[in-house]
């Protein structure tokens, strides 16, 4: 396969993701600017121009019609996806660490980092009809979960949930009305880099420094399937359709990229057979340690974005539809 | 093609004008005349063939193919900017399930070192046990020979011995057996002692799969070459199939010399 490489931002990659139907593709990184990109061609739609600090985090509603990110310069913006306009921009103490939309497009999770002595707040906020009238500033939620850093989080089926990943490798379950912690589950030894929900949000992966990738059932947060590579991982994603992968990346750490070189750097996007937990295949190309993974919605091709800035686009050959594990 | 113009002045304009044709593959060449960054003039010649895919997509999906273009790509012509994106280079995704995908990463580096463990490495300038480019007096005393290249470090030792003036070509030098060409002659006089069969009047659409496919019925194939047009990637015509046994080779020649293939009588003789 080839990849369409994008080349819209000039510092290393945050996040990138995928629209509900995966024609469109956004990239955020630390060059503050958020980029839109139509997945099949790798044509750039257009950038949304407003954040003054690096940009950590992005989410896009099912509709497609509604963009919010999260920077470094303590605030997060929602925009009008079709045409780059901001239409609400909140301000916080602290840096945004991770934002999402819920899965009925009425409410946004939006956490922040504790720092300077403002502790973390994981607030919800309400975005219903906010196309047509002013979006409040106010939380109808605002939390200040206790205990490690919160890295990434996420929203559980029917909002049930919030699912969020901790400094210290454990997962915790806080329910979204009263912000107290259900279960917790120490799964990593290190801090969480990412996680992501399947389809129907039954369950996660997470990825983690501690060289580890884990499948976990949501409701119970029990580890269901462990992939242990050799590097750092930065990114997990699920293949939601065609074949039963997961797919992990990362590489060392970016500072000490320069003392080696780009094949002892482990740079590639791993496939991993989701329920055997056995590796089936690796795709090269970054030279710097991938930060982030997607998959399209329809599992025809994925995107990876790096520390070398560059968003790397694939669409899987006729034989990756066709391969069959063998026992 | 306005080249034919008279006079001189006319052919200079012309250059300017892209040129586009058509050839019989459905390939179209474009050439253009573009001044660069530096004030030249650069030709640029562009190969397209177009396909024609049918997709059926979501309604919403259409409708935001549509969508003006915004931010910085305000105003932009519709489709991809090379400045901002571009095609890789080819990257195989090998799926296996066996769990080898780890080793073969790291085979080539291993087997460069055991390469190394039996070599005797001296450097030329301090004739330490290093490469003369890790030399830690590298600055200091100076590269004797400069020109001579790196990767023949461990040949260092015989050359030291004929310090001429005269350059000698790496591969004439005393010691250097030349694994690289012994190789490459060594691969060819394998091959030429396969019995190989040229196969001709084979059809566009056949490919190596096909071939090896209709031959292997016969014995052990060792190697399969079809001949491809390097634009469309079609099989030009013919190909060539070696066999590990003479008498396999001999039973598919009179096997399949004559018989029709794709609509197409099929050539096979012993190639030369």
């Amino acid at each position: 396969m080839r990849p369409i490489l994008l080349q819209g931002h000039e510092r290393s990659l945050t996040q990138i993701k995928y629209n509900r139907e995966g024609d469109l593709l956004f990239s955020v990184s630390k060059d503050h600017v958020v980029n839109a990109w139509f997945s099949h061609n790798g044509e750039r739609l257009g950038t949304y121009e407003g954040h003054v600090g690096a940009i950590w985090t992005v989410d896009v509603n099912s509709s497609s019609t509604l963009l919010i990110s999260g920077s470094a310069d303590n605030t997060a913006k929602l925009w009008d996806v079709s045409n780059g306009k901001c239409l609400k921009s909140w301000e916080f103490n602290t840096a945004v660490r991770c934002v999402q939309f819920s899965e009925d497009d009425k409410l946004v999770l939006i956490v922040t980092e504790p720092r300077m002595g403002y502790p973390a707040t994981l607030q919800i906020f309400n975005v219903e009809n906010s196309t047509t009238e002013t979006v409040s500033s106010e939380p109808i939620y605002d939390f200040h979960p206790e205990g490690p850093k919160i890295t990434v989080a996420a929203w559980g089926a029917l909002n049930r949930y919030i699912v969020a990943g901790r400094e210290n490798g454990s997962v915790a379950l806080i329910d979204p009305k009263s912000g107290e912690y259900i279960s917790t589950n120490k799964v990593h030894e290190l801090t969480l880099t990412d996680l992501q929900m399947s389809a129907d949000r039954t369950y996660f992966i997470t990825a983690s420094k501690d060289k580890s990738a884990k499948v976990l059932e949501t409701e119970s947060l029990e580890v269901l399937k462990t992939y242990t590579t050799d590097t750092p991982l930065n990114s997990a994603a699920i293949m939601p359709k065609h074949q039963e992968f997961v797919v992990v990346g990362g590489g060392q750490e970016a500072m000490d990229v320069t003392t080696t070189s780009s094949r002892q750097g482990k740079f590639e996007c791993r496939f991993w057979h989701k329920v055997l937990e056995e590796e089936v295949g690796r795709v090269r190309g970054h030279f710097g340690p991938i930060n982030t993974i997607a998959i399209h919605p329809d599992g025809r091709s994925f995107a990876s974005g790096g520390e070398d800035g560059y968003v790397r686009v694939h669409h899987f050959d006729d034989d990756f539809f066709t391969f069959k594990f063998q026992i | 093609m306005p080249v034919s113009a008279t006079n001189w002045a006319d052919e200079v304009d012309g250059e300017d004008q892209p040129q586009t044709f058509t050839d019989a593959n459905g390939i179209t060449t474009t050439i253009e005349y573009r001044t660069n960054e530096d004030g030249k003039k650069v030709k640029v010649t562009r190969r397209t063939q177009k396909k024609l895919i049918h997709d059926v997509v979501n309604k919403a999906v259409a409708a935001r193919k549509k969508w003006p273009k915004f931010g910085k790509e305000k105003g932009n012509r519709p489709g991809p900017d090379p400045a901002t994106t571009n095609v890789g280079d080819n990257i195989k995704l090998k799926l296996s399930s066996t769990g080898d995908v780890v080793q073969d990463v790291d085979e080539k580096h291993e087997a460069m070192k055991a390469q190394l463990q039996n070599k005797k490495i001296l450097c030329r300038i301090c004739k330490g046990d290093h490469f003369t480019t890790k030399c830690p007096y590298k600055d200091s005393l100076g590269m004797e020979d400069a020109a001579a290249p790196v990767a023949a470090a461990e040949e260092a030792a015989p050359e030291e011995q004929q310090t001429g003036s005269k350059y000698i070509a790496p591969h004439m030098r005393a010691g250097a057996s030349g694994p690289k060409s012994g190789d490459r002659d060594s691969m060819r006089e394998k091959r030429d002692e396969q019995p190989t069969l040229r196969v001709t009047n084979l059809s566009e659409d056949v490919t190596e799969g096909d071939v090896s496919e209709l031959f292997k019925r016969f014995g052990h194939i060792s190697r399969v070459f079809l001949a491809r047009d390097r634009e469309t990637n079609q099989c030009k015509g013919f190909a060539f199939v070696s066999f590990t046994m003479r008498e396999d080779a001999q039973r598919a020649l009179e096997a399949i010399d004559g018989r029709g293939y794709d609509n197409l009588i099929l050539r096979v003789e012993w190639a030369r």
